[in-house]
């Protein structure tokens, strides 16, 4: 009966795979005027993950030799995975299919993605880590070429895949040095097996997973492929590039700094400290001179790395439990109010991409407030969040990780968030003034109009703003989801 | 009381109004002005409870208390004491009075101004009536981007400048004071104390003087930049001189008011002992900026941007009252700020109707209009005394409340002051003169045939500040007495409060 136990409590992962299998079987057998209904699909099938995240809450246990474990965090990160999934299902067709991108072999890389993020967040030992961050990555990599016709999308994908499997290889010679270290893989035991001891061999195994993992993360200076990547990708996908991996990415680096590396924190706390101000500065500072929306927001998005990144050291950093465990809340609530902000945002750009030879410049956001006041409205309130004006979903984020900074006596990183904070609210602002107050194009973008994506983002204003008044909704279920870890 | 939520009413009453907006056309103007003016009434008509205020009473009546976001302790607590009640009341009638006269000059985008408005009532009169510092800051921030669109899209020309400086500068200033909140509630918190950023629990912990000071100076910033006070005060004079006149109305009438309130109510009950301690330097600022505002008042050749940095001027007042520490200097600051609101506000709504009429506003283009627009003349007149501070009129009775209140703190500052009471006179007739009494300049003559007295929508807007302006400049009493006794208790406050490490600087 074990067997089946050990199946229940991975459910999630099993109902994408079946969401997998059934998108390939129906996209081979359905006839081309019937592929839109691949979407809807995709979404039911998300929904039902989405449910058996639900059933398998408060499971709690290893399985498989303890090489996956089902604790509340990583139910959370799938949950969240699974959001993002459902928005980029649904703001995706209307851009992909003006390209001629074919639906089918989206929505079939998409849930790839979905499920290599989803065993990162179960990974309780390096092997099966390592495992689920290639199958989350290489997905991404196919996501961000999708569109085979335009050079960008090629430049974004190759650079992307050479940088990202440099960083895999990095990350996986840290690995190793970590278990001929420990004589383990597994993150429990390595955690026992560090003992709080700083060794010369342990300091180069940090190094290398820091450098590998912060790749990921698109942490400065390891950032150099995410703009080129982001701009090249088909835009909708885009916005799940600059969230998904980056729920990936951390709940990979939370297995292995916050959890196998967690007695060791006092050391390498001092470099996520330096990575972090830098993410954060570097970001906002070019993103202020990004004329391209796709850009810039691409840029913004490793800002909020370094914001999220500052989250993290004020775990390490904690004098006690309940302040370190408030470090992992704010990281895990600023995941999942970037992921929901910042999609939708990407899906209002790539609105106006309907003409496929517009690129995403400011420009045409000139005037959207006179054009489609609705869409324009929708935007202005991402971006006050994106920038973190109350009462939106950013501000909460933004606080929550300034209390854990402050909280944990990190108060000047608080400080330098804050400045950064203001600093990004010129470049945000700014596509609100183009909105709102310039007057349109001579020529403007067509815009794209589709029922799917019109509804995904109504409801992804109504979570920023829900969200941001009463944050309380989903504090019980993080701090649930954090306290797993300790 | 009755058990009615009063306060959530007046605050939210607005966003009924934005609601309701939403469905209406675009194109049906009148019928979007007619509801956001009646949404503003009713606000209005709901404030007027306030005036029953017991001023022998607990120190916040009408209390509201709910629990919010309980893992962090915030709550949503309202409650409004004898400083924060007149400033309820004055929100609402200057909006009311500012949606009001916007009928006219208000042609495009309509839908959206209106919003615009009503969401700006709703952070200004949360921020006067939040008991809670998170509470407060939320409504802080929310208060501030209306007015950055409705500068930045019905502005003047240099409107995206004018309103991007605005905002950065307040935000910079406000996203500091949130490291200050989240600071105080964490240093009371750990302590050993619940987690809560509740007003009345938070101030008159003894903080550690470091955080005070460092909170102090974030605290500082956040509101001396709204104030704005002397050098701080920059974005003012673009911002008036492009924001819509129903804009600057609010902006110099309300908005301005949130930073004074933001020191009388969280610096100094709340950091008593670097209040104190940097009261010196802050006086010294506010001198300058009395001094500052009124020389460069007296050079402006635009009226707006004269009246604009008058309320430089003004406001520095305010700040001097408020750091003496001294019955008459807070009693005369807030009065200050009460009036200034309704003096500036009148002003900058006289400014706009000429504007209007000749879409100009240099003081040289004008003159001799008193023989044209005789009535519109005697209520800019009115006003120009006011400001003054005239015996009689408002601006009166919170000046000379400073200034004595400046005087049992050091001779030479009042002596200071009182001498810019002078240049006020001379910045404010000068330009009255200019205006209306001289030979009329060939630019104006072009005009002449088109100009018009005042109608009687603007006799309508302007009747209530009319009213209130002879009447609390003749009868302050029943005010002054709603504000003595949160005035004591900031008193108390400081008394004996100082910080040891810095000790007092003078």
């Amino acid at each position: 009966m074990d067997y089946v136990n050990d199946l229940v409590t991975i459910l999630p992962e099993l109902v994408l795979v079946g969401l997998l299998l059934t998108i390939i079987t129906a996209d081979l057998f359905m006839p081309r005027s019937a592929k839109w209904m691949l979407t809807p699909l995709t979404v039911i099938g998300l929904l039902i993950a989405g449910v058996a995240c639900v059933v398998v809450w408060d499971t709690n246990r290893a399985v498989y030799s303890g090489f996956y474990v089902v604790d509340d965090l990583s139910v959370f990160l799938k949950g969240a995975t699974i959001v993002t999934g459902i928005f980029t299902t649904l703001f995706a067709p209307a851009y992909l299919s003006v390209r001629r991108i074919p639906l089918g072999e989206f929505n079939l890389v998409l849930v790839s993605a979905l499920i290599g993020m989803c065993v990162l967040a179960s990974s309780s030992d390096l092997i099966t880590l390592f495992l689920g961050l290639e199958l989350m990555t290489m997905p991404s990599y196919v996501l961000t070429g999708l569109h085979k016709t335009d050079r960008y999308s090629n430049e974004g994908a190759l650079k992307y895949f050479l940088l990202g499997s440099f960083a895999s290889a990095i990350l996986l010679f840290g690995i190793s040095w970590t278990f001929g270290l420990t004589g383990t893989t597994n993150i429990g035991e390595i955690a026992t097996a560090v003992g709080g001891q700083m060794s010369g061999g342990l300091l180069v195994a940090i190094g290398f997973l820091t450098v590998g993992a912060t790749f990921k993360i698109a942490a400065v200076p390891f950032h150099y492929w995410t703009p080129d990547a982001y701009q090249g990708a088909p835009t909708p996908i885009t916005g799940f590039l600059s969230v998904g991996p980056k729920i990936g990415a951390f709940a990979l680096l939370i297995r292995i700094f916050a959890e196998a590396l967690a007695p060791l924190r006092a050391d390498w706390l001092s470099v996520f400290l330096v990575l972090a101000v830098l993410t954060m500065t570097l970001g906002n500072v070019v993103a202020l001179t990004q004329v391209n929306v796709k850009r810039m927001l691409a840029y913004s998005s490793i800002a909020h790395t370094g914001y999220i990144m500052a989250g993290l050291a004020a775990f390490a950093n904690a004098g006690d439990q309940r302040v370190a465990q408030q470090g992992i809340q704010s990281v895990l609530f600023y995941l999942l109010g970037y992921a929901v902000m910042n999609i939708a945002a990407f899906a209002v750009v790539a609105m106006l991409q309907r003409d496929t030879r517009r690129f995403g410049g400011l420009n045409s956001f000139s005037g959207l407030a006179s054009r489609a006041p609705g869409r324009a409205a929708a935007m202005g309130i991402l971006m006050l969040s994106l920038t973190g004006i109350p009462p939106t979903v950013g501000f909460f984020a933004k606080l929550y990780v300034l209390l854990a900074t402050v909280e944990a006596g990190l108060a000047w990183l608080a400080i330098i968030i804050v400045l950064n904070a203001a600093m990004a609210a010129f470049y945000y602002l700014r596509v609100i003034v183009y909105m709102y107050m310039r007057d349109p194009e001579d020529d403007p973008a067509p815009l794209e109009r589709s029922p799917a994506g019109s509804i995904a983002l109504v409801l992804a204003v109504v979570a920023v703003i829900a969200l941001g008044i009463f944050p309380g909704a989903i504090l019980g279920v993080l701090e649930v989801s954090a306290a797993s870890l300790f | 009381m009755d058990g009615l939520p009063i306060l959530s009413l007046i605050v939210f009453t607005p966003v009924i109004g934005v609601l309701v907006l939403l469905f209406v056309p675009g194109h049906a103007h009148r019928l979007i002005r007619v509801i956001a003016l009646a949404t503003a009434l009713v606000s209005f008509g709901l404030s007027l409870t306030l005036l029953g205020f017991n001023t022998d009473g607990a120190e916040f009546q009408f209390r509201e208390d709910l629990a919010w976001i309980s893992a962090f302790g915030m709550r949503y607590t309202l409650g409004v004491d004898g400083i924060s009640a007149p400033l309820v009341l004055l929100t609402t009638l200057l909006s009311c009075v500012a949606i009001y006269y916007s009928w006219g000059p208000i042609q495009l985008r309509v839908k959206e101004y209106y919003a615009a408005m009503l969401l700006l009532m709703v952070g200004m009169l949360g921020v006067f009536v939040a008991l809670d510092l998170f509470l407060f800051y939320v409504f802080w921030e929310i208060s501030l981007f209306p007015m950055y669109l409705i500068i930045g899209i019905w502005g003047g020309p240099r409107r995206v400048y004018a309103t991007v400086k605005f905002v950065l500068y307040t935000l910079a200033g406000s996203l500091l004071m949130l490291v200050a909140i989240l600071a105080v509630a964490i240093a009371h918190a750990s302590a050993g104390n619940d987690f809560t950023f509740s007003y009345e629990t938070l101030r008159g912990f003894g903080y550690a003087d470091s955080l005070q000071a460092l909170a102090f100076v974030a605290f500082f910033l956040a509101f001396a930049i709204k104030v704005p006070m002397w050098p701080f005060h920059t974005w003012l004079p673009d911002a008036h001189v492009e924001a819509p006149t129903a804009g600057s109305i609010i902006l110099a009438g309300v908005l301005l008011k949130l930073g004074g309130y933001g020191f009388l109510r969280y610096n100094i009950p709340l950091l008593p002992d670097a209040s104190v301690s940097f009261a010196p330097i802050i006086i010294g600022l506010a001198v300058v900026a009395i001094i500052y505002g009124a020389m460069v008042a007296m050079v402006q050749p635009d009226m707006k941007k004269l009246v604009a940095y008058s309320s430089v001027s003004h406001m520095g007042f305010v700040m001097l009252g408020a750091f003496v520490f001294n019955e008459q200097g807070l009693q005369g600051a807030v009065y200050q700020m009460i009036s200034h609101g309704i003096t500036t506000g009148a002003l900058f709504l006289l400014v706009g109707v000429i504007y209007e009429q000749t879409h100009d506003r240099q003081i040289a283009h004008m003159g001799g209009l008193n023989a044209r627009v005789p009535r519109f003349a005697a209520v800019f007149g009115l006003f120009t005394f006011a400001s003054i501070g005239l015996p009689g009129l408002s601006g009166f009775v919170g000046e000379f409340l400073v200034i004595l209140g400046a005087f049992r703190y050091n001779g030479f500052v009042a002596a200071a002051t009182m001498l810019v009471v002078i240049i006020s006179a001379v910045y404010m007739l000068w330009m009255f003169q200019r205006v209306f009494f001289t030979v009329p300049s060939d630019w104006m003559r072009r005009w002449w045939p088109a100009l018009r007295d005042l109608d009687r929508a603007e006799w309508t807007a302007l009747a209530p500040l009319i009213f209130l302006v002879v009447a609390l400049g003749v009868y302050p009493g029943p005010v002054l007495e709603m504000i003595a006794a949160p005035v004591d208790r900031i008193i108390e406050a400081v008394n004996g409060a100082g910080m040891t490490g810095l000790g007092p600087l003078w």
